[in-house]
């Protein structure tokens, strides 16, 4: 079992570094000058040339790796090109929308998805679940950003209800109330990836309710809403729990279209963003950082994993 | 064994049975189908013509779906964005399934390439699918086939895990066994007696990935970094058009609501197919 | 579900409190931008939108008025020596930087050198400055080698331009813009914060000391009514209409002309033209290429253009644009229709005829353009056409706005490349002018009617002198305009005292909500 989990934590690690590497060569084999496009109009060649030196960016790419990784390994991912300020205090910026964002768009998805799973589980069969996983596949057809498009003229421009885009910072004037501002952007996000979760729910719940003690729950003459909640769902959950791991890391940048739709000052805007300036060391930044959180989680996962369910670790 | 296959595989009348939708959905397809194929024959207009004097047209005889800023026809472009879609799911589907597919049957089969290949696998799969695409098409120039290529390449890695758990569950099945007893080689085994099997799952997996492909291609299309802008899909339709969603609602309308219902039909046909699949692979493949 | 889904949300909007009214209070104007400057440095960047923020927090000793010309701002007056080579300024003694520092001519010195020998246009004045001196403690001098025109023009123009700073921020800086520490000017808002991605923001300087006089164009009085200004980047432009119908902007810029009719006939919306026109430039290669210096040919492709459709499709509704060869719009100085009836032939036939003549056999011509301006685009997609009717074999290559002005400095790159210019107040601001300017438009005939042009200060003989030029380039065809836009921005009817257009760039100053 300790094996399990060392060897485990081991693979992460080459994994990791891979990553970042791939990530690096990936971003420096992108065209456009990111001088050129800080000096603007009017710069001469020269100007560029001078600035191109002093960014460092015509070393050769290797040495610019190990420059950045030595930084990334203690804890500095260098500076922005454009915004002059630290690379991780750009993200730090952005990380409130995005995680406030993704945080909301999951509670949706457990305020909708799981009640419909557990409905059209237990209504295995019928028009009742053939009705919600139409619905769920339905959600999951719409292309986020038509949707967005249309929830804003309707919700924000026609009815006025909710603000149309932007997002000021809770620890700004308005507090919480400025969580008003993540309403639609939270429902377009959630619609696609409800359907996921719906499925899991759905399907996970008609696994289980094979199993052994759920038959001998019904031997017991249990009432079948009973057997459903208690016994099903909770054994359910852990399959569920996991899928929301990896649906809540891939919510963070699944945004990159949200986050351009409403305007959102989120981290998936800002690599968007950073492609356009050519911004490297933010575009490397953000990217690293959504593939440590995509494997920790992915390792979280698989630790619970082998830690309820010991079979996993012996394979 | 031929037996076996055709139990395993997929009748059209069982997917079908008692789902009506789905076989609407079905009816969908087949109608985008002829529309991609004769596009050139049936579009009343060229859909690069440009024409001021006729620009952002409302619905009716002569533009079907209105025009555009440009003037253009909007159902024209329709038609062969119909085209475009097509295009772009078989080619990522293939793309995907090919590469996909054999890295996951190789890397189960051979234990140590395995090793090897499924890491180089999980590098590409900590990068999750839409950043991967956007940086990849940063990097390459936009056109067709890169875009084709990048959204395979990244269903490519999902694929591969797929196949690979897959083909692990056949691998020393008491049927392989027997071939292998009876002399059968290496590539025999994967290709004539593993692979066969994997057919029904790789062909609902494939329609997953056609109708993710739809989406990515159009969210690409959204962010300016997916086809040229000068070729008509769907979803360059929307992005060029889309500050019209007031002005001139139809060209904002026709093209989503072409990509939501095509998208929903590929996927409920897929949803249809995997609930009569071999119940061992129903629970690996993705999809919604 | 649809129905059931809606009531949840709405019940949870009602628990969010949505009914109130938006958290910001009246004394915050909300800008929505179409992006983020790299900095607000004026000396070095020439960006409008770092202008369009930065002029409300620095000055520079004139700036124009409604009518273009040029008038004191942080200046109290001025005279110039009979050979004009000698000029003296006096500055107003009453003026106070954001820091609390008063000042002076060492402030003005010192912001002066730094631009003329780092800042982007400030080479081209101080190419013919010898000295720069402070002859008080509120006066400057400044001697010349030779008389130079439009010094009070570039000295009024702050895009580019010399802002004043502290001598403490100037010590020290060059090419690299100065830091948001350092943002530290005269103007009747200081710098507050940049949040990246999300917004800048000034406050009112409450020390501010105003020139005098009733507001004209940037002249005349200044008075910060808004607590606070925010600029934020907002750049989908349907995302900055809808918000700015929505309430959640006060003002948003750059907006699409099909657009127009449909934000005039919405009463909650102002619409406010933006004065000056912006003007679309096909630059062409003189350095390298097939067009380096075959100038009949390059006439050939100006022929075969006609410049309406393709207006008409990037821009849409007529009266936000104007199919106009004159370099500066009409009603002003400078207009002028030397050379212009070359403007836009749209003669396919001739055009077939001067190519061949001008030894065209069918070699193709890259032509760069980029999608982040749609209007560039679009144009694009029509002259390609056009170009194509009449023989041409365009070769056309779409990148985004960063890759194309990488490969724009590359000679071997291109043939043709797409861009815009805005208003400037002079002729010898404009980019061809440039001999560094991608193109590298560098001909004996340029080189003699420049050198005229600059060295004379009588405005009559400068415009004629212009007008040469002007004939030049249509004959020379370093690049072809094609045609005005006028671009608009939409505010919130509630915003008092802006007028229907803007000079250059808007302010709010004398603005209030």
């Amino acid at each position: 079992m300790l094996s399990y989990f060392i060897k485990r934590v081991l693979a992460f690690i080459p994994t990791l570094i891979a990553a970042s590497m791939l990530i690096f060569l990936f971003i420096h084999l992108i065209p456009g000058d990111p001088a050129a496009v800080l000096l603007g109009d009017t710069a001469t060649p020269e100007d560029i040339a001078a600035l191109t030196r002093e960014l460092g960016l015509d070393e050769p790419i290797w040495r610019q790796y190990i420059h950045w990784f030595g930084g990334v390994i203690q804890g500095d991912l260098g500076q922005s090109l454009f915004f002059k300020t630290p690379v991780l205090s750009v993200i730090a910026d952005g990380a409130e929308t995005s995680l406030l964002l993704a945080l909301m768009t999951m509670t949706w998805i457990v305020i909708f998805g799981v009640p419909i799973g557990i409905l059209s589980a237990t209504h295995h069969g019928t028009w009742i679940d053939q009705l919600t996983s139409g619905f769920a596949i339905f959600f999951a057809s719409i292309p986020t950003f038509w949707l967005g498009l249309y929830l804003i003229l309707f919700f924000a421009v026609g009815l006025g209800w909710f603000p149309s885009s932007g997002f000021p910072s809770i620890s700004d004037d308005g507090g919480w109330r400025n969580l008003r501002y993540l309403l639609l952007p939270s429902l377009t996000l959630a619609a696609p990836n409800a359907a996921l979760i719906i499925r899991l729910v759905r399907s996970s719940m008609l696994d289980v309710a094979k199993e052994d003690h759920v038959r001998t729950a019904k031997a017991k003459g249990l009432s079948p809403a009973k057997i459903a909640i208690k016994h099903v769902f909770r054994n359910a959950l852990i399959a569920v729990a996991a899928a929301f791991g990896f649906t809540f890391a891939a919510l963070i940048s699944e945004a990159v279209v949200t986050e351009t739709v409403f305007s959102l000052p989120g981290v998936g805007r800002l690599v968007v963003q950073s492609i356009l300036r050519r911004d490297y060391p933010v575009i490397q930044g953000v990217i690293l950082i959504i593939v440590l959180l995509y494997l920790s989680i992915n390792l979280i996962v698989d630790l619970a994993y082998g830690w309820l369910d010991p079979r996993v670790s012996l394979q | 064994m031929i037996d076996a296959i055709k139990n395993r595989a997929i009748s059209i009348r069982r997917v079908f049975a008692g789902r009506k939708v789905a076989a609407l959905g079905a009816i969908w397809l087949c109608i985008v189908l002829v529309a991609a194929v004769f596009a050139p024959w049936v579009a009343p207009f060229d859909p690069l013509e440009i024409d001021p004097v006729a620009r952002l047209t409302e619905p009716g005889a002569p533009y079907l779906f209105g025009t555009d800023h440009f003037g253009r026809d909007t159902f024209s472009r329709a038609l062969h964005g119909a085209r475009m879609a097509i295009l772009i799911g078989v080619g990522s589907v293939l793309i995907a399934l090919i590469l996909g597919g054999l890295v996951g049957m190789l890397s189960a089969y051979f234990t140590k390439l395995g090793h090897v290949l499924m890491r180089a696998v999980d590098v590409l799969m900590a990068f999750p699918a839409l950043l991967l695409a956007l940086v990849l098409m940063t990097l390459l120039e936009r056109s067709v086939a890169n875009t084709i290529i990048v959204i395979g390449l990244v269903y490519a890695a999902t694929t591969s895990r797929i196949l690979f758990g897959m083909t692990l569950k056949l691998k020393n099945d008491v049927f392989i066994d027997a071939a292998r007893c009876s002399g059968a080689g290496h590539f025999s085994l994967l290709f004539r007696h593993i692979l066969p099997n994997l057919l029904s799952p790789l062909l609902v997996q494939a329609t997953f990935i056609f109708a993710f492909a739809q989406l990515q291609a159009a969210a690409l299309d959204f962010l300016g970094l997916g086809l040229p802008p000068e070729v008509p899909s769907w979803g360059n339709m929307l992005s060029e058009e889309r500050i019209y969603i007031t002005r001139a609602p139809w060209l904002l309308l026709f093209p989503g609501l072409l990509i939501i219902f095509s998208v929903f039909s590929v996927n409920l046909v897929g949803d249809a197919m995997r609930d009569s699949l071999d119940p061992r692979f129903k629970d690996d493949i993705a999809g919604v | 579900m649809k129905v059931r889904s809606m009531f949840r949300v709405a019940v949870l909007a009602a628990a969010f409190g949505f009914g109130a009214a938006p958290a910001m209070a009246d004394g915050m104007l909300r800008y929505a931008t179409v992006g983020e400057p790299p900095s607000l440095d004026q000396h070095v960047l020439t960006s409008d939108l770092a202008t369009t923020i930065a002029h409300h927090m620095f000055e520079g000793l004139y700036t124009f008025n409604a009518a273009n010309a040029p008038v004191n701002l942080l200046a109290k007056g001025d005279s110039v020596s009979d050979d004009g080579k000698t000029i003296t300024i006096s500055l107003r003694d009453d003026v106070t930087f954001h820091d609390g520092q008063a000042m002076t001519s060492a402030d003005v010195v010192a912001s002066m050198q730094r631009w003329g020998e780092h800042g982007s246009r400030g080479p081209l004045l101080f190419g013919n400055v010898e000295s720069i001196e402070a002859s008080g403690d509120h006066e400057i001098t400044i001697k010349m080698s030779a008389p130079f025109g439009p010094w009070k023009n570039l000295l009024a123009f702050i895009n580019g331009g010399p802002a004043i700073y502290p001598a403490s921020v100037m010590e020290g800086a060059t090419k690299e813009p100065i830091t948001p520490e350092q943002y530290i000017g005269t103007g009747p808002f200081k710098f507050s914060e940049w949040e990246p991605n999300r917004h800048v923001e000034l406050v009112r300087f409450d020390e501010y000391a105003s020139p005098e006089g009733e507001p004209d164009g940037y002249g005349g009085a200044r008075k910060a009514e808004f607590d606070s200004i925010r600029f934020m980047p907002v750049p989908d432009v349907g995302t900055r209409v809808a918000g700015l119908q929505a309430g959640d902007y006060d003002y948003a810029e750059s907006i699409p002309g099909d657009l127009y009719a449909e934000m005039e006939a919405d009463a909650n919306v102002k619409t406010i033209l933006n004065g000056g026109p912006i003007f679309g430039l096909v630059f062409m290669n003189s350095k390298e290429g097939p067009l380096k210096d075959n100038f009949a040919l390059r006439r050939a492709i100006q022929t075969a253009i006609d410049k309406t459709p393709a207006l008409q499709v990037a821009i849409g509704p007529e009266g936000l644009w104007r199919a106009n060869g004159s370099f500066l719009p009409e009603g002003n100085v400078w207009y002028t229709d030397s050379g212009a009836d070359h403007f836009s032939k749209g003669d396919a036939e001739a055009s077939k005829t001067m190519a061949a003549e001008a030894g065209y056999e069918g070699d193709p011509i890259k032509f760069m353009v980029s999608t982040n301006y749609p209007f560039h685009y679009d144009k694009a997609i029509v002259y390609t056409k056009q170009l194509a009717a009449a023989g041409f074999n365009i070769d056309l290559q779409v990148y985004d706005w960063a890759t194309l002005i990488e490969k724009r400095a590359q000679p071997d790159q291109w043939d043709l490349f797409f861009t815009h210019h805005g208003f400037v107040p002079d002729p010898i601001l404009i980019s061809v002018m440039n001999d560094d300017y991608p193109g590298w438009w560098t001909t004996a005939e340029k080189a003699d009617l420049k050198a005229k042009f600059t060295a004379s200060s009588d405005p009559a003989e400068r415009q004629a002198i212009w007008g040469e030029i002007q004939a030049l380039i249509y004959d020379q065809v370093p690049t072809m305009k094609t045609g005005d836009v006028y671009t608009y921005n939409i505010a919130s009817p509630k915003l008092n005292g802006l007028g229907d257009a803007t000079l250059i760039w808007p302010h709010f100053w004398n603005v209030s909500k």
